[in-house]
C-alpha cells in the first residue's frame, strides 16, 4: 500500500489509556487506510474493547493523538464522532429494546449523519432509504417490525451492525460480531461483513473466533497487555513465535494453518 | 398509535364534552376539571419520565412555578389572567431548562434527588416569605402580605373571568371547558411528540444512552429539549389551576401533591400513551374514598404505588395492553385450530 502518499482514514499515535496505574492501552499506534479490514485479536483483558471505546469517544484516551481523516478526534464527544463518520457496535448485544428493529436502525440513520439546527419532527426520504439499505445489507428486512427485545442473539448482533451501517460510516468498528454464535451463524455474519467491506466500508473488528478473524481481515493486529505485539498478514501471524506463545497456542496455530491451506487448495 | 387509539380518543372527548350536561352534581364537575388539570401535568411528566426515561420529580415545581407566575402577574400588574397564561408557560420553560442543565451530569436516582430538592427549596422559600411587601402596601396599606403570600397563600389576582361572561350559575362550565381544552392540547402534543423524530431520540436515550450517543444522538440537546417541551403545558396547567381557584398556596409544591401525581403516573402506566389519563381518573376516584382518612391518605397512596411497582409495573394501561395481546393470540390459535380440524376432516372424508 502506497501509504506515504495518502492521509490514513484513522491514525493513532502514542495512545494511552490508564485506569489508575493500569495501562489498558499502552502506547498504541495504528494506521487504517480506506478499504482496510483490520482484525484485532488477543487474549481477554488485552485492551481491545478499551481501544474501541477510546477511539469512538465513549471513554476518551488519557493521552495520545487520534485523527479521523486528518482531524483530531481524541477529545470529541461520541455523538459528534459518529457524525464525522465513525460508527461502532458493542460487545454486549446493545439495542433499543422497546423499539422495533426498524426504529432501532432509524435512529442510526436519522441522527448518525449530523443533527444540527432546529430539531426536525419528521424523517426525510433519504433517511428511510438508508434504513432500507442497512436492513438489506444486514439481512434483517423481513424482521423489521419485530421488537428488539424479542429477537434472538444473531439478530441482535445484526441489528447493532445495521444501526451502525445506517449512519453511513466511513469507518465501522465491530466488537466481537460472532461471539456466542454457532459455526453456521458465524458463516452468515462473515458473508455480511465481507459484503459491507465490498460496499467500500473500512472496518476495524475485534474477534476471538480466529477462523472468522483470519478470513475476513486484510490485516491483523494482536494486542497483549494493552500493547500491539503483532501487525501484519495472516501467514506471518501463524508463524510469529510471540503470538503463538501468548495467544494462539501450538495446536490452534496448526489447525488454522491447516484450514488456510485447505481453503487455498479449494480456491484453486 | 393505532386507529383504535384515535377512536378511543374521540369517544372520550365526546363523553368529556357532554359530561356537564348529564345532570351530575356540581362538585363532581369541579373534581373532573381538577382531574383534567392533573392529567395535563402527568401527561407532560410522562414525556420526561416515561418517554425520555429521566427520573425527574421537577414537574410539580414547574406546575407551581406556572401557578405563582400567573398569580403574581395578576396581582401586581393587575392584568387579566388570559395574557398571563402563555407568559407563565414560557417562564416555566425557562425554569425547566435550568433544571435540565443542572441535572445534565446526573443519572437515575440522583436526578430524582436533585429535582425533589428543588421542589422542597421552592416550598421553603415561599413558606418562609413573611416580610410585608411594598407592592402589597400599595394595594392595601392596612394589611401585611408577603410578595408570594407566604404560608397564607396568595389570592385576589383574578380568575378565568367566566363569571362575568356566563353568569354566577354557569361559570364553572367555562372553567371546565378551559381545562378540558388544555388537556386536549396536552394529549395531542405528547402523542405527536412521542411519534416524532424528537420522540425517537428521547426513547433512544431512555433505552440505551451509550448506544444512542454512539449513533449520533446528543444527550445535551435532547435532555434540554425534553425539559423545555414538557414544561410549557405543565406551567400552563399551573396557571389554569390558579385561575380556577383564584388563589395559590404552598400546597402546590407540597409532598402530598407530589405523591398524588406520582401515583397517577405509576398506576396509569409509565411511558404508556393512555397512562396519564387512566391514572388520573383512577386516582381521583380512589381519592374520594381516601378523603375520609385524611392522615392515612399519604400512607394509602404510598402503598398503592408500592403494590403497582411490584405487581403491575407497567400500570393499568400496560396490563390492559397485555390482556388484549393475549386475547388476540388466543383468537389466532383458535382460528388455526379450526382451520386444521376442518382440513383434517376434509382429508379423512375424501375417498381414496
Amino acid at each position: 500500500m502506497d501509504s506515504g502518499e495518502h492521509v490514513p482514514l484513522l491514525a493513532c499515535r502514542n495512545v494511552f489509556k490508564y485506569f489508575g496505574a493500569l495501562a489498558a492501552v499502552n502506547d498504541f499506534e495504528l494506521d487504517v487506510y480506506a478499504g482496510d479490514v483490520v482484525g484485532i485479536g488477543g487474549p481477554n483483558g488485552a485492551g481491545k474493547t478499551t481501544f474501541l471505546d477510546v477511539i469512538s469517544g465513549i471513554n476518551p484516551a488519557t493521552s495520545g493523538e487520534i485523527e479521523l481523516e486528518g482531524r483530531d478526534i481524541s477529545k470529541v464527544r461520541p455523538d459528534l464522532i459518529c457524525h464525522r463518520g465513525m460508527a461502532r457496535t458493542f460487545q454486549l448485544n446493545a439495542g433499543f429494546d422497546s423499539l422495533t428493529i426498524r426504529e432501532n436502525v432509524l435512529i442510526g440513520s436519522a441522527f448518525g449523519l449530523g443533527d444540527h439546527g432546529i430539531p426536525a419532527v419528521t424523517f426525510s426520504r433519504a433517511v428511510h432509504e438508508r434504513v432500507d439499505r442497512a436492513l438489506e445489507l444486514c439481512r434483517l428486512a423481513d424482521r423489521a417490525q419485530t421488537v428488539a427485545r424479542d429477537v434472538p442473539v444473531l439478530e441482535r448482533k445484526l441489528l447493532m451492525l445495521a444501526s451502525a451501517v445506517a449512519t453511513d460510516p466511513k469507518l465501522l468498528l465491530i466488537d466481537e460480531p460472532v461471539g456466542g454464535l454457532n459455526p453456521h451463524e458465524v458463516d452468515d455474519v462473515m458473508e455480511i461483513v465481507l459484503g459491507l467491506a465490498a460496499e467500500g466500508m473500512t472496518i476495524i473488528l475485534i474477534e476471538h473466533v480466529m477462523r472468522f478473524l483470519l478470513q475476513v481481515s486484510s490485516r491483523i493486529v494482536i494486542m497483549h497487555h494493552g500493547e500491539k505485539i503483532y501487525e501484519g498478514d495472516t501467514q506471518g501471524l501463524l508463524s510469529d513465535r510471540r503470538v503463538v506463545e501468548v495467544y494462539l497456542g501450538e495446536g490452534t496455530a496448526d489447525r488454522l494453518q491447516h484450514m488456510l491451506e485447505e481453503r487455498a487448495a479449494a480456491d484453486g | 398509535m393505532k386507529t383504535r387509539d384515535y377512536v378511543f380518543f374521540v369517544i372520550l372527548l365526546a363523553l368529556a364534552a357532554a359530561f356537564p350536561f348529564m345532570g351530575v352534581p356540581r362538585y363532581i364537575i369541579a373534581s373532573t376539571l381538577l382531574l383534567f388539570c392533573y392529567a395535563t401535568v402527568v401527561s407532560q411528566w410522562n414525556l420526561v419520565f416515561g418517554i425520555a426515561g429521566i427520573f425527574s420529580l421537577a414537574q410539580l415545581a414547574i406546575f407551581a412555578f406556572g401557578a405563582y407566575s400567573t398569580a403574581l402577574m395578576g396581582r401586581y400588574l393587575d392584568w387579566s389572567l388570559w395574557p398571563t397564561f402563555p407568559i407563565a408557560g414560557a417562564a416555566g420553560v425557562i425554569f425547566s431548562i435550568f433544571i435540565g442543565l443542572a441535572c445534565l451530569r446526573m443519572r437515575g436516582i440522583y436526578v430524582a434527588l436533585l429535582t425533589l430538592a428543588i421542589s422542597q427549596t421552592m416550598f421553603v422559600l415561599i413558606q418562609t416569605d413573611s416580610d410585608c411587601s411594598e407592592l402589597n402596601k400599595a394595594i392595601n396599606p392596612s394589611t401585611c402580605v408577603a410578595f408570594t403570600g407566604g404560608p397564607q397563600g396568595l389570592g385576589d389576582f383574578g380568575t378565568f373571568g367566566w363569571r362575568e361572561v356566563l353568569g354566577g350559575r354557569n361559570w364553572m362550565m367555562g372553567d371546565y371547558y378551559s381545562m378540558l381544552g388544555l388537556l386536549i392540547v396536552a394529549l395531542v402534543f405528547t402523542a405527536a411528540m412521542t411519534q416524532s423524530r424528537i420522540g425517537l431520540a428521547f426513547k433512544a436515550l431512555r433505552d440505551n444512552e451509550e448506544l444512542a450517543t454512539s449513533r449520533g444522538v446528543s444527550v445535551f440537546k435532547y435532555q434540554l429539549i425534553v425539559f423545555a417541551a414538557s414544561a410549557f403545558l405543565t406551567a400552563m396547567a399551573g396557571a389554569f389551576y390558579a385561575a380556577h381557584f383564584g388563589s395559590v398556596g404552598t400546597n402546590l409544591v407540597s409532598f402530598p401533591l407530589l405523591l398524588f401525581l406520582i401515583s397517577m403516573l405509576v398506576v396509569g402506566g409509565i411511558g404508556r400513551n393512555w397512562g396519564p389519563l387512566l391514572g388520573a381518573g383512577l386516582l381521583m376516584v380512589a381519592d374520594e374514598f381516601f378523603k375520609e382518612f385524611s392522615d392515612l391518605r399519604n400512607i394509602g397512596l404510598g402503598l398503592v404505588v408500592l403494590l403497582f411497582m411490584i405487581f403491575l409495573p407497567e400500570g393499568v394501561a400496560g396490563a390492559i395492553e397485555s390482556v388484549c395481546k393475549r386475547l388476540q393470540r388466543l383468537a389466532l390459535v383458535q382460528h388455526i385450530e379450526r382451520r386444521l380440524t376442518a382440513a383434517l376432516r376434509r382429508d379423512s372424508a375424501a375417498p381414496d
